[in-house]
């Protein structure tokens, strides 16, 4: 008994500088700002009172909704796009070892490389003059398919996800290699002798296994896309018309553009709420999911 | 058991204490900051970090001073242009403003005024009336604030935003002639459509280049500037008068008519250059500072290539003919903080930034400036000349971001891209109106 309290004594004890770090410059922060979200304030005059103004009119601005769709366009791309392909290449990568070191380190390198430099390098990707994407279907003869990438609404959207679905497949590539590394060769064995081999082992066996990891994985990717901010600040800076705004470069661009802190701070609110739901949500949905592989 | 509480207790006072320490050492390093500024340190900021000519020219000029006056010590922080307003506009939000620094005319400057954070340098004008008297009309009263029409700084620029560029080459290959009025102006963009050379090298993709280098001159011809600033300050005049529609209509009319490339919109303005440059596109429309970055890029031959002229007149509008938008640049302004030695000493660094040396210097490193001087010819490349001189021709048209308030500003940037995206002509004026209108109803 003695010994265990002492452990948890320890424990807190350890616990406690990153606790207080993190209250200090995290939560104390959001709250502040959230705070802040009362005020009228343009930065140079002091601040004035307005009550719930400010969150009214965010809820009220279409641009918010826009930036909000624009925000689960990526964050869809990214739950989408780089779990599934991560996972795929993870299990190519198991099948193939002469290629592994090779196809870990190149998908790895994106993530190396800085956002600022992912957004510029796809930004002359894009460039509807010289960019390879309208060389390349030039070259194949799609010269209708051409479309200046980045300033066209209608696909600027689209195009703005794919750097940042490459940008972050390496982490996710490396997580699920480990996770399936972690996976006890009995188990494996054991599904050998059952008879199962192949997609059935990989439905019944690796997958169940790897699922407490696919879990973190989606959660990480939906916070991460969420914060989307650097790619599409450099690519388009949340333009042309605000048809790229995301959350983020939202509150970037009326805090520091337009100078209304109080409007800015309100919507950074708005990011973590909605945030949290999403997180809850998809927590809820993937427990369902739990309960019944449990069951069966 | 209690060896372990007591070690906790230690620990969370040891983290206290680390806590407080940190604060005393933040005030005793404030203490000493004003310490030193009573000897007399004096802080800039400013936004010449780059490796233009100006830039040079004016890190120079800082550090000159700060190696001639031995009593007083400058520290100064450069910071890029993009990110400057910003930077500034943080840490005036801090209020942890430096003693002195750069700003921009118009309502950047404004607000420091209305939030009391600058003080006027009266006592430098009074106390040199012939260099106050050698600037060019409207220069100082561009910061002349308040009852007692104090000025808080001198301009060390001059803006001019709307200048038209050509290649004469490609305007004499297709036998075109300069146009001189909006309708010449539209067959010259048919007929270079026709040849398949993109009319007019634009890079819209932060959204200030169109407004600034296009929409300001052309709107200033179609409603005349008495109209403009009555609807800035929301008197009798109204972003959503017909006029106004109008101004929009004409800048519409260049979009429709293909003037622009593809993808105007997610070129910056140095893609845009290049663009130009390389002889895809016949005609830019650009500010001054393009003339330096030519100038940096390519040849003599390829320089004396470009021809330079205002933006062609519309006979139909309320406003002038000969017209660039413009005016006043940016200067160096005082901190309502600093007092005593400190002020003194930023005073002087003010004047020696901006003073009869200063701005002969910097128009000789190819940049406007609002004083009399006389450049030297040799020392300045001749396109730099031709603009000189046509500058001086002119009258000046104000730029719309800087008499808008930010928000408006914001609304007609976005505002043109939408209508170059093929958007609604009176949305646009909808929500510029109500921007400036929430903007003067919170003053």
């Amino acid at each position: 008994m003695q010994n265990i309290l002492k452990v948890r004594y320890w424990l807190i004890l350890s616990l406690m500088p990153a606790l207080l770090i993190y209250t200090v410059i995290v939560i104390v922060p959001i709250f502040w700002s959230s705070y802040y979200g009362f005020f009228s304030w343009t930065g140079t005059t002091d601040p004035k009172f307005i009550g719930l103004e400010n969150y009214i009119e965010v809820i009220k601005d279409p641009i918010f909704w826009r930036a909000l769709k624009n925000n689960l366009i990526i964050v869809a791309a990214s739950v989408f796009g780089q779990v599934p392909v991560a996972l795929f290449l993870a299990l190519m990568l198991r099948k193939i070892s002469l290629f592994q070191r090779f196809v870990r380190s190149a998908v790895f390198l994106p993530m190396v490389i800085s956002t600022v430099v992912v957004g510029l390098i796809w930004g002359y990707i894009y460039n509807p003059q010289f960019g390879i994407v309208n060389s390349f279907l030039e070259w194949i003869g799609l010269e209708s398919w051409t479309k200046s990438w980045l300033s066209d609404p209608s696909v600027n959207m689209y195009a703005v996800s794919v750097p940042i679905i490459w940008n972050y497949i390496g982490p996710y590539l490396i997580i699920f290699i480990a996770a399936m590394q972690n996976i006890p060769s009995e188990i494996e064995e054991a599904a050998k002798i059952d008879g199962a081999n192949g997609l059935k082992k990989l439905i019944y066996v690796t997958l169940p296994m790897m699922w407490t990891t696919i879990k973190v994985a989606i959660v990480l990717c939906i916070s991460g896309s969420l914060k989307a901010f650097d790619q599409v600040f450099v690519m388009t800076g949340g333009g042309p018309a605000q048809s790229t705004e995301l959350l983020a470069t939202y509150m970037y661009n009326n805090t520091f553009v337009v100078y209304r802190y109080g409007f800015g701070s309100a919507i950074s609110t708005m990011i973590i709420i909605i945030s949290l739901i999403l997180i809850v949500v998809s927590q809820v949905v993937m427990k369902k999911r739990n309960k019944k592989g449990g069951k069966e | 058991m209690k060896k372990c509480i007591v070690f906790i207790i230690l620990f969370i006072m040891m983290i206290l204490a680390a806590c407080g320490n940190d604060d005393s050492t933040n005030a005793n390093q404030n203490n000493n900051g004003e310490e030193n500024t009573d000897s007399s340190t004096v802080t800039i900021w400013h936004n010449f970090a780059g490796d233009d000519l100006r830039a040079k020219t004016v890190r120079d000029l800082i550090e000159k001073f700060d190696e001639e006056n031995e009593d007083i010590q400058v520290e100064a922080e450069a910071i890029p242009v993009d990110g400057y307003r910003q930077r500034i506009s943080t840490v005036a939000a801090a209020q942890e403003l430096p003693d002195v620094f750069f700003t921009y005319a118009g309502s950047f400057t404004e607000r420091f005024y209305e939030g009391d954070l600058i003080q006027p340098i009266t006592s430098l004008i009074n106390e040199n009336t012939e260099w106050a008297d050698s600037f060019l009309p409207t220069a100082l009263e561009a910061y002349q604030y308040g009852e007692n029409e104090d000025i808080f700084s001198a301009p060390v620029g001059m803006s001019s935003t709307s200048y038209l560029f050509y290649n004469k080459s490609l305007f004499d290959k297709y036998q075109l002639e300069v146009p001189k009025t909006w309708d010449d102006f539209l067959d010259v963009i048919n007929t270079l459509n026709e040849q398949e050379v993109t009319p007019l090298a634009l890079g819209n993709k932060a959204p200030w280049v169109a407004q600034s280098t296009t929409f300001g001159a052309i709107a200033d011809r179609v409603t005349g500037t008495e109209w403009f600033m009555d609807a800035v300050a929301q008197e009798d005049a109204s972003f959503t008068d017909p006029v106004f529609i109008e101004a929009l209509e004409y800048f519409k009319q260049l979009v429709d008519a293909g003037a622009y490339p593809e993808g105007a919109n997610s070129m910056d303005n140095t893609q845009a250059e290049q663009y130009f440059l390389q002889e895809n596109a016949a005609m830019m429309i650009n500010g001054s500072w393009t003339i330096s970055s030519f100038g940096s890029t390519v040849s003599e031959d390829q320089l004396n290539n470009i021809g330079v002229t205002v933006i062609p007149s519309i006979p139909e509008g309320e406003g002038k003919a000969n017209t660039i938008t413009g005016g006043p640049g940016g200067g160096f302004v005082l901190n309502s903080n600093a007092e005593g030695e400190v002020k003194d000493a930023a005073l002087d660094l003010i004047y020696a930034l901006s003073n009869d040396e200063a701005q002969k210097a910097i128009a000789e490193s190819d940049s406007m400036v609002m004083y009399d001087v006389e450049i030297d010819q040799d020392k300045v490349s001749t396109l730099y000349y031709e603009a000189f001189e046509l500058v001086r021709s002119v009258e000046f048209a104000p730029v719309y971001d800087l008499h808008l308030s930010s928000g408006a500003g914001e609304a007609i940037n976005n505002g043109l891209q939408e209508i170059m995206l093929d958007g609604d002509v009176e949305a646009v004026a909808n929500k510029l109106q109500q921007a400036q209108e929430n903007a003067q109803n919170e003053e």
